[in-house]
């Protein structure tokens, strides 16, 4: 089961960046990951902001760990929004494992 | 009643007088007359100061007098809306008549809201674009990109202002600042191709947020300049870990990216916070004769055509050494 969210509908115009707009995107993702179902974030006409994409999905990682990407799906992505993705989750999951190992 | 005498140039190249000039009005216990027949120019970064100085002062309850306008002046800041409030005292202001419309300008903006931000930020990077008289708002789209060159320079200004006011919204609250404002204005200079961007707050300041950050703690001394140095280098941020601010954490990467989107485009970013200025063309120093401003004034100046060769993608931290992920991507 999937759960897609268009990220176009939550933008005010290119570009979706502030992390307060990740928030209410982020508990939603949360309801879906408990119960089971694999997220699809569709970037489809947008760009976000490293900013936002931590706040989506930077601090699920240091919540649940890494192993939380394993149910999601990133879906037509820009090239700089697939950077950004790459980077954030990098970087987070970076963080988290050495949290865990010291 | 205080009198304060404006110079000829409000501008982020004399942060000193201009600073100087907003301490010394917000100093002021009673009210402030500003005296502006030297005024000659300001840019967005003096607009955006002149109008935070003035909403304080207001909020405070002071009355704000802006005496001796000149025709061509007063009429820039009217258009800008710097004088909401501001009684206007022996001033020419033109009637009914619109500023020279070759300059794209936007007008300065107030946020006090989180949620004002995404809505903020792409109006004014739109309503700057599209103001520019050579740039095609119906150019056909790139069918590879899916995107025109309106698109291109404003996706990168949006960008840089979002993650400004990401940074403003959050950081300037702290520290007993929980109703602090922001204040942004915008201008694009035709003749030079030039656009400059001001985002401005009335928060604790850098030096406050990261006082207790590693970055800082073991330095004998801590000023505002090493700070505004230590929030540009990535991942400094006083909210990295989770926990610190509820479930608010931080990357500590959006100052960093906005300053290489601004170097990247023939620019640079300068920051005012405190008593420290920093301008990465090799000027950064502490403000002279006590200027101060509390918290944190931002410009971004760029060369317009140079952000259609912005790739966000190249300005992000290197990974290498981190362990590789498995990331699901799908066309």
């Amino acid at each position: 089961m999937r759960t897609q969210i268009p990220l176009i509908q939550h933008a005010h115009g290119h570009l979706i960046g502030a992390r307060e707009s990740a928030i209410p995107l982020r508990l939603q993702v949360e309801e879906a990951l408990a119960s089971g179902m694999d997220v699809v974030f569709d970037f489809t006409g947008v760009e976000v902001t490293q900013s936002f994409i931590d706040a989506l999905i930077g601090v699920l990682i240091l919540k649940r760990g890494p192993d939380v990407l394993d149910q999601m799906v990133f879906k037509s992505c820009s090239d700089d929004a697939r950077a950004i993705i790459e980077f954030v989750a990098t970087d987070r999951a970076d963080q988290y494992l050495k949290t865990r190992t010291h | 009643m205080t009198v304060l005498v404006c110079p000829a140039y409000l501008t982020v190249r004399t942060p000193d007088i201009l600073i100087r000039l907003c301490g010394a009005a917000l100093a002021a216990e009673d009210s402030v007359t500003l005296e502006t027949r030297a005024l000659r120019f300001s840019d967005p970064f003096g607009l955006a100061m002149l109008g935070a100085t003035f909403y304080m002062l207001q909020q405070r309850g002071q009355t704000v007098r802006v005496a001796g306008l000149t025709d061509a002046v007063g009429g820039y800041l009217q258009r800008m809306d710097v004088f909401e409030g501001v009684e206007l005292v022996d001033c020419a202001l033109p009637r009914g008549q619109r500023h020279n419309q070759s300059d794209a300008l936007v007008e300065l903006t107030r946020l006090d809201q989180r949620s004002q931000i995404d809505r903020t930020a792409n109006q004014l990077a739109e309503a700057l674009v599209g103001r520019m008289p050579d740039i095609d708002l119906n150019e056909p789209y790139d069918e590879m990109s899916g995107v025109n060159t309106a698109d291109r320079i404003t996706i990168p200004i949006s960008y840089a202002l979002t993650e400004l006011l990401n940074n403003a919204m959050s950081h300037a609250r702290l520290k007993r600042h929980g109703d602090a404002c922001v204040w942004v204005s915008s201008q694009y200079y035709r003749s030079s191709g030039r656009l400059q961007l001001a985002v401005v707050d009335n928060g604790c300041g850098i030096l406050e947020t990261l006082r207790e950050h590693a970055a800082l703690r073991d330095l004998p001394r801590k000023t505002d300049l090493e700070a505004i140095l230590a929030a540009l280098r990535p991942r400094v941020s006083c909210n990295r870990d989770l926990g610190v601010f509820d479930d608010s954490t931080n990357q500590g990467i959006g100052l960093t990216t906005t300053a290489r989107i601004a170097e990247h485009a023939g620019g640079r970013l300068v920051v005012v916070s405190g008593a420290g200025y920093h301008d990465p063309l090799g000027r950064s120093r502490r403000l002279t004769n006590g200027a101060r401003w509390q918290g944190v004034a931002i410009a971004l100046e760029c060369q317009r055509d140079a952000l259609l060769n912005v790739r966000i993608r190249e300005l992000m931290p290197p990974i290498e050494g981190m362990p590789p992920l498995h990331l699901r991507f799908e066309e």
